[in-house]
Order: C-alpha cells, then structure tokens, then sequence
C-alpha cells in the first residue's frame, strides 16, 4: 500500500484522479450550461422539470449511494483481507448499481412514451445528455466491478490493492456526478 | 472506520430524503440554497468517507472542495 498522505499517491493512484477530476469538470461545465440557460428561460425549465418523477429520481439516488456505501465496505474488508465479505459486499454493490440502470430504463421509456425526447426542448436535450452519459459512466463502472470481483474471487494476484481502490473510486465518481445531476435536473427549476 | 461508513451512509440517506421533501415545501426563495447546500454536503461525504480523500494529501482535499464550493457557489448565483 502506498503513503496516501504522498500528493502523488491519492487513495486509488493519481491517475484515476486525474481521470475523476476531469469527468467532474466535465459534467460540471454541463450542469453550469444548464443552469445558465435554466436563468434565461425559467417558465419553460420549470415546467419541464416537473415532468420529470422525483420519486424515481430519488430513489435512483438511494440506489447510488447504497451501492457505494456497499462498495466502501468491500474496501474496507479487503483491507482486513476478508475476501468472503469483499466479493459479498461488491456483489451486492452490482445489484445496487443494476438496479439503477433498471429505473433510468423505466424513466426513460415512460419520457419517450410521452413524447419528451431530445428535441422537446432545451431542458430535455440536457436531461437527455446528462443523464445519459450518466447512465455509460454507470454502465463502464459496472464491468469494473464485475471484472475486479472475478479477480479477487479467483485470487488472482493481477489485481492489486490500487487496483481495486481505483475501481471503487470510479464507482464512487458515478456517485458524485449524480448528486450534482439530481438536485439540478429534478429539484431547483 | 466500520462505523463512520455506517453512520455516513445513514446520513447520507436522511439528507438525501431531507433535500427531496425540502424541494417540495421549503419556501421558493430559500430552496436553492437549501437543496444546493445539502447536495454539497452530500457531495463531501462521498468524497471523503467513501473515497477516502480524509487519508489524502492536502491538495486532493481543497481541488475537490474548491470544485464542489465553486459549483454550489455558481448555481446559487444563477437560479
């Protein structure tokens, strides 16, 4: 394990980070985009908002944040080598993460049943980007944590500590953009 | 360690579902600040608890506080 109090060693190795930081200045840019021209057209943002299901926004949110809560623990057992309970935890993690995908499925096929696709109009092109380069990032998380929990089950030595803690930073980076994304697209208009 | 990624995550849940009612109830020309707030919060705990960057080095800490106080700071401004 590397000195995490080093600048160039964050916990996961600098070069997730990087790739962390420029993801979050990324989608940061695009939710300030958003805003921005959420301020110029208000009445049309706000109604848009509301046909957006906060329920299922929320509980979206739940599932990220469960899924990352179960991925700290994975950590946090591998650590005390405890592999039973790290490839427990990172299953359940997967669930989580799944089960996410499954309700941003169900949403967006009940927005295009409705009609409310990329062209609506500018509220709905954001949210359509946004959330679907969201649902990628998601998506590319998921096959890490499938890959680096076959790795570990399998005790394989490829994968090492780094490995893993910049996998789960990854999953966790999933996290933070959505709870930019959430408040912005379905709370403030 | 076991019990502060307990209790964040609790935490984390009750403010998730304290923004979602506040959305709906708390007075217009508080609700940004109020749901902006808590998202950054939120968005620190992650940060620190899950990721673990309370382990790291100064600088990783403020780049990302810097980013999440910039954000909440601008979107305040502009709605």
């Amino acid at each position: 394990m590397n000195n995490t109090k080093s600048i160039y060693y964050p916990p996961g190795g600098i070069l997730i980070w990087i790739i962390i930081y420029l993801e979050l200045i990324t989608f940061g840019m695009a939710i300030l985009a958003l805003a921005y021209y959420g301020s110029e057209e208000r009445e049309l943002f706000h109604n848009s908002s509301l046909k957006l299901n906060k329920t299922i926004g929320t509980i979206n949110t739940i599932l990220l944040l469960t899924s990352g809560f179960f991925v700290a623990k994975g950590i946090h057992f591998f650590k005390a080598s405890n592999v039973k309970k790290t490839v427990s935890y990172f299953n359940w993690a997967m669930v989580g993460g799944f089960g996410f995908l499954v309700l941003k499925s169900i949403e967006y096929y009940e927005k295009l049943e409705a009609g409310l696709h990329m062209d609506y109009n500018s509220f709905f092109r954001f949210y359509w980007l946004l959330t679907g380069f969201h649902f990628i990032h998601v998506i590319v998380g998921l096959v890490i944590l499938i890959i680096i929990t076959f790795s570990i089950r399998k005790k394989q030595t490829a994968a090492s500590f780094e490995d893993i803690e910049a996998s789960a930073s990854f999953w966790h980076m999933c996290d933070l953009i959505w709870l930019l994304l959430f408040p912005v697209l379905y709370l403030l208009f | 360690m076991k019990d502060t990624i307990t209790s964040t995550f609790i935490l984390l849940l009750t403010l998730t579902l304290v923004a979602a009612l506040a959305a709906s109830n708390v007075s217009p020309e508080i609700i940004v600040t109020t749901v902006v707030a808590l998202a950054f919060i939120k968005f620190w705990l992650v940060a620190f608890q899950f990721m673990e960057l309370k382990k790291a080095h100064p600088f990783w800490k403020y780049l990302i506080l810097g980013f999440g106080g910039l954000m909440g700071f601008i979107l305040i401004i502009l709605l």
